[in-house]
C-alpha cells in the first residue's frame, strides 16, 4: 500500500511501487486531466507537480511520489481560477486541448519561479511539452497574460 | 556544434560521471589560466614520470570525451544527447546550480534510477550539468587543455588532488558506466578507468603537449 | 430544410414528447464519468426541454441547448456549429449551452469531420434549423398574443410584439412552440445582420479543457471497464504464426490473451476500413500499466505475410505485395518508374512541340516522405458488444462510415449500435479510419465486457495509416523571350500519386499536360491534412517560385500574371480554382506583409499560394538563420474561406496549420527498414517545438459574403512551398526533398 498526497487529499493505493504516477492517476485514482502522450518524457502530457516541480509522470515510479505532494491540472486551482487558466480561457489558446493540461502545469512552475517571463525564458521552459495542433503562440501570450495577472494579484 | 542531425539519431544520452563529480563541489569561478601548472596543487605525487602520466592521461581523456562524458560538458548550456552528441532534444538549458530551469529541471524527466527499456532517460539521483560558474567544458578540449582543467582549483570546482583520486570511487562515477538499456559505455571499463585516472595523477598530473 | 428531414424531426419530437415528464434531457449515462458543462450546472439544468428541431431544446427557463453534429478534434466545431444555429435563432448566445450530439444521421446529418467540410456541408442546414425554430417561436407567440405573426419580431432570445408592447422569452413560448408543424422555405438572414457569426466566441469547452476534465476517449472509463492492447507484427509485410502467452498470464492483472482476426477473408472493406495487420494478438487486463508491462512477456513468432488479397465494396478485389519494404529501395523503385510512360490525366494544347521547340528547359523532381499523423492523444476507443447491442464510444471522425462496417462485424442492425463522439486529441485525417474501432468491438465481444482499446505511442506511430510517400517531375518550357509556353508535371507515389490535374497553373498555359503513376505497397496510407494538396503545394509552389526566378519576374507578380490570363482566357474548361478569388490572397498578403518593404529585406521571405478543400490561402514566412539552424520568425497569412464564422478560432486554426506546416516541411518523415518503421516515439520523430514556433503569425481574411468553406486544411499544404522558398532565400540552395532539414544539414556539412 503507498500513500499519496494529490491535491491535498490523502489516497492509498495498492499498486506495484514500479507502476509510474501517471497510469495510478488516470486507471487507479480516476484523475485523468494528466495526459498520456509518449510514455518516455518526451512530450510533456502528462505533467504533474512533485513537490512543486514539473514532472513527468509517465517515467516517474508511484514510490518516488510515496508520501510527497502531488498536484494535478485537477488541483491547481480551487475555483479554477489560476491565473493560466484564467488567461488560457481570455486567449482561447486551446485547438484539440489534449497537451494543455500539461501545458499548464509547465508553465505554472516558470511563473511561479519567474514573475515576468520573457520569451526566452518561455521557450526555456516549455520546449518540452509538444503541442501537436501549433498553438504555441497563444501559449506564450497566455503565459504573459498570466504573469501579469498575478502580478496584478 | 553539432544540432540535430539525422532526425533524432540516438536516445536521451548521459552524462559524464566525472562531470557530476567535478561539478557538485564547485563553488567558486575564477578566469582560467594556461600557465597554471601542476606544481600549484598539493601533492602526494610518488613517483612523478611524466611520459607515464601523460599515456594514463590520454586513456582518461578517452573516456571524459566519450559521449557519455562530455555529453554532458558541453560547450554551450544545453547538453548533449546520443553518440552523436547532438544538441539534446527540447534544449533543457543549464541554469544557474546546473539542474535545468523551471519546468525543464533535470530532474522531472531523470529519475533517480534507470529505467526500463530502450531510450528512456536515463536516471541518477543527483543529474545534473556543472553549475554556471564552473562550467568546466569537456566538449572541443584538447587533452592539453582538459588535463589543465582538471588539476587547477580554479577551474575544477577548488579540488585538491586528494579528491581528485578518491572520486574515481564516488557512486556517482560508476553510475557512469551504468545508463540504462543500450547506451555505448565509455571506451575503458570503470577499473581500467580508474586506474588510468590515479596513474595519471600520481605520476605527476602532466598534460599531454597538445 | 427537406421535406423528409421535417418529418423525421417531428417524429422524433414526438417520440420525446412522449417521455416528457421523466424530461428530454439527453444525458451522458454511459459516460459515467463525464460532467456536464459548468455553465449548464451553474444554470441547474432543468429536467424539462422541448425540442424544436433535431439540432435545438429549450427550457422554460430559456436555456437554449444546441447539439453539434460533428466530431471535435480541434478544429472548434463545438463551437462556431452551435453560432450558426444561435445566429438564425436569434438566440442570446450568453443562453446557449452546448452538447455533442450522438450519432444520428437522421437527425443531424452526415456528421463526419474531415476534408475541411463541416462549414460547407452544414452552413444551410444549420441556419434552417435555427431560422425554423425562431419561426415556431414566433408562431406560438403570435396564437398567444392574438396578433399575425408577421408582427413578432426577434432578438436575443426574447420575442416582441411592438404595437401592444407585449413580450417574452423564448423558454416561455417553447412548449407551445414545440407543437407547431416545422414551416419551410425560411428567409435567412442577411450576412450584414449577422450578431453572432462573424463575432468571435470562446471555445465552449475552454473551462472543461483547462481543468483538466474528462472529455477524451482515453478519458472515457465505465464500472467493470478492461483494457485491451494489441502487439503488432514489427514490420509491414509480416504476420501472426504463434504466440505463447504463458509468462504473459501471469503477470498481474491480465485476464486473457488471444489472436482475433480484424476481417474475415473475402470481407468487404468500405474506403474507410483501412486495415494495417489482420491478425490481432490482444491482451487484455485491468490496467493500461499492465497490459503495457505484460505485453514485454509475449513470446511471438512472426512470419512473411507474403502477398494479401484486400476485397473492397463491390468484391472489387486487389493484392497487397508481402515485400519488406524499406526507404532507400523505395527511393529507387520511385526513379524508375518516373521515367516510364504514365497514364494522362489532362492535356491542353500540344505540350510535346512546345518542349521540343523550347529555348529553355526547366526540369526539377521533389520528393517527400511518409508522414504519421502524431495525434497527441493515441488511438483508443471504447466498445460494449453483447449479443443484443453495441455500445462504442471515443475519438472519430466518421462515425457515419464506422457503422455500415460494425453492423457487419459484429451482426448487428445498425439501430442496436450506439456510437457516442468524445472529443479527439487531434485526429488530422487519421480518425476517419475505422480499424481501432472495429478491433475495439470485436475484442469486447470476444471477452464479453467493456473494453478500452489503447494504442501506445508505439503503436501508434508504426501501426499507422501515413500520408503517402510522394515524388514529382516538373518541367516548364520557356521561349528565347522567356516567355512560358508549356508546363508539365509528372507525378507518382506509393502507393497513390498527388497530381491534381485541373489546379493552378493548370488553366493558366496553352501547352499543357498532367500525368500520374502509383506504386502498390503493404504499407498503409491514407487522409493526411489536406490529402495529396499538402505536397502538391510543397513541389509545384517551389517550382514556380524558381520559374518565376528564371523567368526574371517577382513570384508574386509571376503567379498574378498567369491567374489573369487563366481568368481573362482560361485554358481548358475543368479549371477547379476561381482565378480571382485565388489573385486576392496573394494580393492581399503581398500588402499585409510588406512585400517590397526594404525594411523586410532582414528576413529571408519566402511566398506560396494554393487552392484545396475549397478555399483559398496565401503566405509569406520570413525566416532566419541562427547556430545553422532555420527558425521562421514570422508568418503572414491570407486566406479566403467566405463567411468567416468565429474569427478568433479561425485565426488560431490558420496559425496552428502554419505552425503544423512548417513542422512538417523542415522535420516530418518516417522512414522504413526491412517494412519496419524506424522511428516508433517523439525522440526520433522530431515535432515542432515552441522555441521553433513564428513569434508572430498575422492572419487576414479575405471579406466577402460567399458561403463558408474549409479551413482546417487549406492553410497547410502551401507553408510547405513557403518555407523551401524563404530556405533559398537564405541559403542559395533549392530543397527539393523533405524533410528539408535533411537537406540543409547535408549541405551545410558539405
Amino acid at each position: 500500500m503507498i500513500t499519496l498526497n494529490i491535491n491535498k487529499k490523502t489516497f492509498n493505493v495498492d499498486v506495484d511501487p514500479e507502476t509510474p504516477l501517471l497510469w495510478v492517476l488516470r486507471d487507479t485514482i480516476g484523475l485523468v486531466g494528466t495526459k498520456y502522450g509518449c510514455g518516455m518524457a518526451q512530450c510533456g502530457a502528462c505533467v504533474v507537480h512533485l513537490n512543486g516541480e514539473a514532472v513527468r509522470s509517465c517515467v516517474t515510479k508511484v514510490s518516488r511520489a510515496a508520501g510527497q505532494k502531488v498536484v494535478t491540472i485537477e488541483g491547481l486551482s480551487e475555483k479554477n481560477d489560476h491565473p493560466l487558466q484564467k488567461a488560457w480561457i481570455e486567449l482561447d489558446v486551446p485547438q484539440c486541448g489534449y497537451c494543455q493540461s500539461g501545458q499548464i502545469m509547465s508553465a505554472a512552475v516558470l511563473i511561479r519561479e519567474n514573475k515576468n517571463p520573457t520569451e526566452k525564458d518561455i521557450d526555456a521552459a516549455m520546449n518540452g511539452n509538444i503541442c501537436r495542433c501549433g498553438t504555441y503562440l497563444r501559449i506564450r501570450k497566455a503565459i504573459q497574460l498570466a504573469a501579469e495577472i498575478q502580478r496584478k494579484g | 556544434m553539432k544540432q540535430h542531425t539525422e532526425r533524432y539519431l540516438l536516445p536521451v544520452k548521459t552524462i559524464s560521471v566525472l562531470a557530476v563529480i567535478l561539478s557538485v563541489i564547485v563553488f567558486m569561478s575564477f578566469s582560467f589560466k594556461n600557465e597554471t601548472t601542476i606544481s600549484s596543487l598539493k601533492s602526494d605525487t610518488i613517483n612523478k614520470d611524466s611520459i607515464e602520466s601523460v599515456k594514463a592521461f590520454m586513456d582518461v581523456y578517452k573516456v571524459l570525451m566519450s559521449p557519455r562524458c562530455m555529453n554532458c560538458h558541453p560547450s554551450g548550456d544545453v547538453p548533449l544527447q546520443g553518440d552523436d552528441s547532438h544538441i539534446h532534444t527540447m534544449l533543457p538549458q543549464r541554469g544557474k546550480d546546473g539542474k535545468g530551469i523551471y519546468a525543464m529541471k533535470c530532474m522531472n524527466c531523470h529519475q533517480p534510477t534507470n529505467l526500463e527499456g530502450l531510450n528512456k532517460p536515463p536516471g541518477n539521483p543527483n543529474w545534473h550539468l556543472p553549475p554556471s560558474n564552473m562550467k568546466m567544458v569537456f566538449e572541443g578540449r584538447t587533452p592539453n587543455q582538459l588535463a589543465k582543467q582538471i588539476i587547477n582549483p580554479k577551474t575544477n570546482g577548488n579540488k585538491t588532488l586528494q579528491q581528485l583520486i578518491e572520486h574515481a570511487d564516488d557512486g556517482l562515477v560508476k553510475a557512469g558506466w551504468d545508463m540504462g538499456e543500450g547506451r555505448t559505455a565509455p571506451p575503458l571499463s570503470h577499473e581500467e578507468f580508474k586506474k588510468a585516472w590515479i596513474t595519471w595523477i600520481k605520476t605527476g598530473a602532466y598534460a599531454p603537449k597538445q | 430544410m427537406t421535406q423528409q428531414k421535417t418529418s423525421i424531426n417531428r417524429r422524433s419530437f414526438l417520440r420525446s414528447s412522449a417521455l416528457a415528464g421523466g424530461g428530454l434531457m439527453i444525458s451522458f449515462s454511459a459516460l459515467a464519468e463525464f460532467k456536464l458543462d459548468d455553465k449548464v450546472n451553474k444554470l441547474d439544468l432543468p429536467d424539462q426541454w422541448y425540442e424544436l428541431t433535431g439540432y435545438i431544446k429549450i427550457t422554460p427557463d430559456n436555456i437554449i441547448k444546441i447539439f453539434n453534429p460533428n466530431p471535435e478534434f480541434g478544429q472548434n466545431v463545438m463551437t462556431s456549429l452551435p453560432m450558426i444555429v444561435a445566429e438564425e435563432l436569434e438566440a442570446d448566445w450568453k443562453q446557449v449551452v452546448v452538447e455533442m450530439g450522438q450519432h444520428d444521421s437522421v437527425k443531424l446529418g452526415p456528421q463526419f469531420t474531415g476534408g475541411s467540410n463541416s462549414m460547407r456541408m452544414y452552413w444551410k442546414p444549420l441556419r434552417e434549423a435555427g431560422a425554423a425554430a425562431r419561426n415556431m417561436l414566433m408562431e406560438a407567440a403570435a396564437q398567444t398574443w392574438s396578433v399575425p405573426v408577421e408582427e413578432v419580431t426577434t432578438k436575443a432570445g426574447m420575442l416582441y410584439h411592438e404595437k401592444s408592447g407585449k413580450s417574452g422569452t423564448y423558454g416561455s413560448f417553447a412548449s407551445k412552440a414545440a407543437s407547431i408543424p416545422i414551416p419551410k422555405g425560411m428567409k435567412f438572414k442577411e450576412p450584414k445582420n449577422f450578431n453572432i457569426v462573424r463575432n468571435s466566441k470562446k471555445n465552449v469547452e475552454g473551462l472543461k479543457i483547462v481543468t483538466g476534465k474528462p472529455l477524451f476517449g482515453l478519458d472515457y472509463k465505465v464500472e467493470g471497464m478492461l483494457i485491451a492492447m494489441i502487439e503488432h507484427p514489427p514490420a509491414f509485410g509480416m504476420k501472426l504464426k504463434s504466440f505463447d502467452a504463458s509468462e504473459t498470464l501471469k503477470m498481474p492483472g491480465i485476464k486473457d490473451v488471444f489472436s482475433q482476426k480484424l476481417y474475415e477473408d473475402g470481407f468487404e472493406q468500405g474506403g474507410f476500413d483501412t486495415r494495417s495487420f489482420n491478425d490481432l494478438l490482444v491482451v487484455v487486463g485491468k490496467t493500461t500499466w499492465e497490459v503495457m508491462n505484460a505485453r514485454k512477456k509475449l513470446k511471438v513468432q512472426w512470419e512473411l505475410a507474403g502477398d494479401t488479397k484486400n476485397t473492397m465494396s463491390g468484391k472489387r478485389e486487389f493484392i497487397v505485395p508481402g515485400e519488406l519494404e524499406s526507404t532507400s529501395t523505395q527511393l529507387e523503385k520511385m526513379k524508375e518508374y518516373a521515367k516510364k510512360p504514365a497514364q494522362q490525366l489532362r492535356k491542353d494544347g500540344d505540350p510535346e512541340t512546345a518542349f521540343k521547340n523550347a529555348a529553355q528547359v526547366i526540369e526539377r523532381t521533389y520528393n517527400a516522405p511518409f508522414l504519421a499523423h502524431n495525434c497527441l492523444e493515441p488511438m483508443n476507443f471504447f466498445a460494449h458488444v453483447t449479443d443484443e447491442k453495441a455500445l462504442v464510444a471515443g475519438p472519430l471522425q466518421a462515425p457515419g462510415w464506422s457503422e455500415p462496417t460494425l453492423s457487419k462485424l459484429l451482426n448487428l442492425p445498425a439501430d442496436k449500435i450506439e456510437i457516442q463522439m468524445t472529443r479527439m486529441g487531434g485526429g488530422f485525417g487519421l480518425r476517419a479510419y475505422g480499424h481501432y474501432i472495429y478491433e475495439a468491438a470485436l475484442i469486447s465481444k470476444k471477452v464479453k465486457a467493456p473494453v478500452k482499446l489503447v494504442y501506445s505511442r508505439e503503436d501508434d506511430m508504426t501501426y499507422g495509416i501515413y500520408r503517402p510517400m510522394y515524388t514529382a517531375t516538373y518541367r516548364a518550357a520557356l521561349d528565347a523571350n522567356k516567355n512560358l509556353i508549356a508546363f508539365h508535371v509528372k507525378g507518382g507515389g506509393i502507393p497513390e500519386n498527388a497530381v491534381h490535374a485541373n489546379r493552378f497553373p493548370a488553366g493558366a498555359i496553352d501547352n499543357y499536360l498532367a500525368e500520374g503513376w502509383q506504386i502498390p505497397s503493404n504499407i498503409t496510407i491514407g487522409a493526411f491534412r489536406a490529402p495529396r494538396s499538402n505536397f502538391a503545394a510543397a513541389a509545384e509552389q517551389s517550382f514556380l517560385d524558381e520559374l518565376a526566378e528564371a523567368m526574371g519576374k517577382d513570384p508574386i507578380d509571376f503567379r498574378l500574371e498567369l491567374l489573369k490570363r487563366a481568368k481573362e482566357n482560361p485554358v481548358g474548361k475543368s479549371n477547379d480554382y476561381n482565378a480571382d478569388r485565388y489573385a486576392e490572397v496573394l494580393k492581399l498578403v503581398k500588402e499585409k506583409s510588406g512585400w517590397n518593404n526594404p525594411e523586410n529585406k532582414k528576413y529571408s521571405r519566402g511566398v506560396a499560394a494554393y487552392f484545396c478543400h475549397n478555399s483559398y490561402a496565401a503566405h509569406v514566412v520570413d525566416l532566419v538563420m541562427r547556430d545553422g539552424q532555420p527558425y521562421v520568425e514570422r508568418v503572414f497569412s491570407a486566406i479566403d474561406c467566405g463567411i468567416v464564422i468565429n474569427p478568433d478560432a479561425a485565426t488560431n486554426m490558420v496559425q496552428g496549420a502554419v505552425v503544423d506546416g512548417i513542422g512538417n516541411a523542415l522535420y516530418g518523415g518516417l522512414t522504413h527498414k526491412d517494412g519496419a518503421a524506424e522511428q516508433n516515439n517523439f525522440h526520433r520523430y522530431r515535432i515542432i517545438r515552441m522555441h521553433e514556433a513564428p513569434k508572430k503569425i498575422e492572419v487576414h481574411f479575405v471579406q466577402n459574403d460567399i458561403d463558408p468553406t474549409g479551413l482546417g486544411e487549406p492553410p497547410f499544404p502551401p507553408v510547405f512551398g513557403a518555407v523551401a522558398n524563404a530556405l533559398y532565400k537564405n541559403t542559395g540552395n533549392r530543397f527539393y526533398e523533405q524533410p528539408y532539414i535533411l537537406q540543409l544539414n547535408k549541405t551545410s556539412r558539405a
